[in-house]
């Protein structure tokens, strides 16, 4: 069992992943980096968020990894992560109902 | 601005669902709806008691013993959780216990899988999705 908890990801990291996720913005940033990299300006463009809004929203997304930057000319492009999405797709069916992803103290886990 | 955009599943995705239920084409949610499901499970005591969760259903002083948080921040995490539709209540007696519901948990997976890079899981008015 000890080894299952270090294979795990440690809660606070995977709460970011699910934080990065937890806004409406956020959401629409990732469905539209979905087909393929956009600039800022695109992206600024069809969501109509303030560049500083984007910028911070974008921030939050990149610490997480679930995005990432490549800088061309002047312009900064970013793309999705599809490792990250993989792993949440595998911690999120890893506590699906029945397969109880942790350990705990209680006398059915003993 | 509100966007309220179906999200498209994939053709991938429907042909191969790797083992997910058939979702409905498209899928009937929003934006705002993907937000609350990543929400709740944002915080490290909901993420526990997702866990926990994960096994069987429990009561709620099950679910404070475990965790070692107070009655109120139990029952703050729970409603959030239960509002959020991936934990659903059932009552029996004096005691209500709770469970998670596998369906909300999918839909999650599912969105992960049709924002996959490539897969353009919406539409945009820029000229490459016209």
């Amino acid at each position: 069992m000890t080894s299952a908890i270090t294979a795990r990801p440690d809660a606070p990291r995977v709460a970011r992943w699910f934080h990065a996720l937890a806004d409406e913005a956020r959401v629409n940033i990732v469905e539209m980096l979905s087909h393929k990299e956009r600039c800022v300006c695109e992206l600024e463009r069809v969501l109509g968020i303030a560049q500083s809004r984007l910028s911070f929203h974008l921030r939050v997304l990149k610490e997480a990894g679930l995005i990432a930057d490549r800088k061309e000319g002047r312009w900064m492009f970013y793309g999705l992560q599809r490792e990250m999405l993989d792993q949440i797709a595998a911690y999120t069916k890893s506590v699906k109902p029945g397969k109880h992803a942790g350990s705990c103290a209680v006398a059915c886990c003993d | 601005m509100r966007r309220r955009a179906l999200l498209r599943v994939g053709n991938r995705f429907l042909r191969n669902p790797n083992g997910l239920p058939r979702l409905p084409h498209p899928l009937p949610i929003d934006m705002a709806r993907v937000a609350q499901w990543f929400h709740a499970a944002s915080d490290t005591t909901r993420l526990g008691m997702l866990e926990f969760l994960s096994q069987r259903e429990r009561c709620v002083s099950e679910l404070q013993k475990i965790l070692g948080v107070p009655q109120s921040s139990a029952s703050f995490h729970l409603k959030v959780l239960m509002e959020s539709g991936l934990v659903r209540q059932r009552r029996e007696g004096r005691w209500k216990y709770y469970s998670l519901r596998g369906e909300t948990l999918e839909y999650m997976i599912a969105f992960t899988r049709i924002v996959s890079p490539g897969e353009h899981a919406g539409t945009c008015p820029l000229s490459c999705c016209q």
